[in-house]
């Protein structure tokens, strides 16, 4: 079993009358890469800054863990910040600010130099180390960011959305980068775009209005809350939109035609041509749906058995 | 070296690039040396610009004693104090509030750094802007001012250019603390060129009651450049409280930063 490095016990924040945060409970533990999820406005930022020690929290403790004892506050040396969109001295060379971010976190001089260097290389930006951050790109001010971040050896980085600002080459970049970072530190990252955080991380934790809706290892939540689906695509004609309404409609009220198929599918749900249908049991229902859908001569294009996406379980749980 | 003082440095000496690629260092002292010619100058010249500048009807004669060496140079503290001044506050206005609305201070202040060697770094930064400025213009003025006019006691001008300096000193020391209180440069600089001005007005109205303000410290530096001492018991207590007051701005404004390090 890993050993846990940060808890979050309690934490709250609010902002005059708004309540940002309300008493989230978390562990992370060393060497896992977690991504804290969840919709705009759920209070992941609000979270990251408390950690980073930006933003005092209203109730609740953050502290990392040294043995059995859970410190309190005093974390910043051990921790690497990277916010949403870094703003750093565009008159300075990425070089001299990576050597400053260093001796801020106590290193010699010297040490500083060597370590910057080492670091720029790191992030693919050595050959711009001497050139002003004025002069950088998003993807290019973003792996400063990260290489500033690491400068004094952090044991968690706590990224604020690293990938959101960018162009689709700038957030491939960092995505590979931090592919290879998280395999020598733990990572702390919020994010909004699902793909991002299941290619990167271990641990999800989604957030949504402040409270946690879930959170665990993300292979065990593929496969707990994974529910098998039937998609219909059918052909835009009136009548098989039609029936696919009426059907939504029956299974809403409850008044299906057999009510052997009220058992079999529990949710209904039509976008454009496609409707989905969750079923508790694949084969029964289907059997069910091919009968109803002779039946009533609908048209359709493309019948596909499934499973739900961790992104269908990501909608559920912020539409709460 | 303890940590603590490494990091003081490593800020202050990042304040010092920045004054000099900015060319704040280049400019700022540049405009107090133009100032500081200006006054002699325009002084020696003066009966020939009316003469060729003035409606003076043909034949009438102009008589205008020369003032002495230490009133001009008493003048030309007047002129630092408007618009030398001006020039300094708008260029310390910023110095902490455009850091955190560009959200720059948050990834500085998120490191393990204490606010307060944040706020003493930005005020070396300025206090070094602020007295070679000064010091610059107000020599070449004195070396004008010898040239062209009459000898000054050198006692005199490094009397008077201290206080003077001190004055300066708090005056960016408000124009910190509201550069921190307040997200706006322009208000910060309307903020600390109001208290200043207020200051001084006020020591200037009731010498008696507010002489020990730091207000009347630019008064003091006027008559010691004019007359050779601050003649007044009240010289002292201005001093004293001239720096308690910059001391309390310095820690405000740390204590605040320190509370508000999240405002980007």
């Amino acid at each position: 079993m890993s050993v846990p490095l940060l808890e979050v016990n309690g934490l709250s924040k609010t902002f005059g009358s708004v309540q940002a945060v309300g008493g989230i409970d978390f562990l992370i533990c060393e060497g896992r890469c977690v991504a804290l999820l969840g919709p705009n406005g759920a209070g992941k930022t609000t979270t990251i800054r408390i950690i980073a020690g930006l933003l005092k929290q209203s109730a609740g403790t953050v502290g990392f863990v040294d043995g059995d004892h859970v410190g309190t506050g005093g974390n910043r040396a051990m921790i690497g910040y990277l916010p949403q969109a870094p703003s750093f001295y565009n008159w300075m060379t990425g070089l001299e600010y990576v050597v400053y971010a260093g001796r801020l976190c106590g290193l010699p001089r010297s040490h500083a130099v060597s370590r910057a260097k080492e670091l720029l290389e790191r992030v693919g930006l050595n050959a711009a180390a001497k050139r002003r951050i004025g002069s950088y790109s998003g993807g290019m001010k973003q792996r400063l960011g990260l290489a500033q971040a690491l400068v004094h050896r952090p044991k968690l980085l706590v990224l604020d959305e690293p990938v959101s600002a960018l162009d689709p080459i700038g957030r491939r970049e960092v995505l590979e980068l931090l592919q290879e970072l998280k395999r020598e530190t733990t990572v702390l990252f919020s994010t909004h775009v699902l793909p991002d955080a299941e290619e990167l991380c271990d641990d999800v934790i989604i957030i949504n209005k402040g409270a946690i809706a879930l959170q665990g290892n993300i292979a065990e939540i593929r496969s707990r809350y994974r529910q098998p689906v039937i998609e219909l695509e059918l052909e835009r004609d009136e009548p098989s939109l039609k029936w696919a309404d009426a059907f939504a409609e029956r299974h809403r009220s409850g008044t299906n035609v057999s009510s052997q198929t009220a058992g079999l599918i529990y949710d209904v749900s039509r976008q454009g041509a496609s409707v989905r249908f969750s079923v508790t049991e694949v084969d029964a229902a289907r059997e069910q749906l091919l009968g109803e859908l002779a039946a009533e001569k609908v048209r359709v294009s493309r019948l596909q058995v499934g499973y739900t996406s961790l992104e269908d379980l990501f909608m559920k749980v912020v539409s709460l | 070296m303890t940590s603590g003082a490494a990091r003081y440095f490593a800020m202050a000496q990042k304040e010092l690039l920045e004054l000099v690629r900015s060319f704040k260092l280049l400019w700022v002292p540049l405009v107090f040396v133009l100032l500081g010619i200006m006054q002699p100058v325009s002084m020696y010249y003066m009966p020939l610009i009316l003469e060729k500048a003035g409606n003076m009807p043909v034949g009438s004669v102009i008589e205008i004693p020369m003032p002495l060496g230490a009133e001009v140079l008493a003048q030309t503290l007047q002129q630092f104090g408007t618009l030398g001044l001006l020039v300094l506050v708008l260029a310390g206005m910023g110095t902490v509030s455009a850091e955190r609305n560009s959200g720059a201070a948050a990834l500085i202040l998120v490191k393990p750094v204490s606010s307060f060697s944040y706020i003493a770094s930005k005020w070396t930064s300025l206090l070094l802007l602020a007295w070679g400025s000064l010091t610059a213009g107000y020599l070449s003025s004195w070396y004008y001012t010898s040239l062209l006019i009459g000898e000054v006691d050198a006692s005199r001008v490094l009397g008077s250019l201290l206080v003077y300096g001190l004055w300066l000193s708090f005056a960016l020391a408000l124009t910190l603390l509201f550069s921190t209180l307040l997200r706006s440069p322009a208000a910060a600089a309307f903020s600390a060129l109001g208290a200043s001005a207020a200051l001084s007005l006020l020591a200037g109205v009731f010498p008696k009651q507010a002489g020990w303000l730091p207000g009347s410290l630019s008064g003091f530096a006027y008559q010691i450049a004019s007359s050779g001492s601050a003649g007044s018991d009240r010289f002292g207590w201005s001093l004293a409280c001239t720096a308690a007051a910059i001391a309390g701005s310095l820690l405000l404004a740390g204590q605040s930063l320190k509370r508000s390090a999240s405002v980007d």
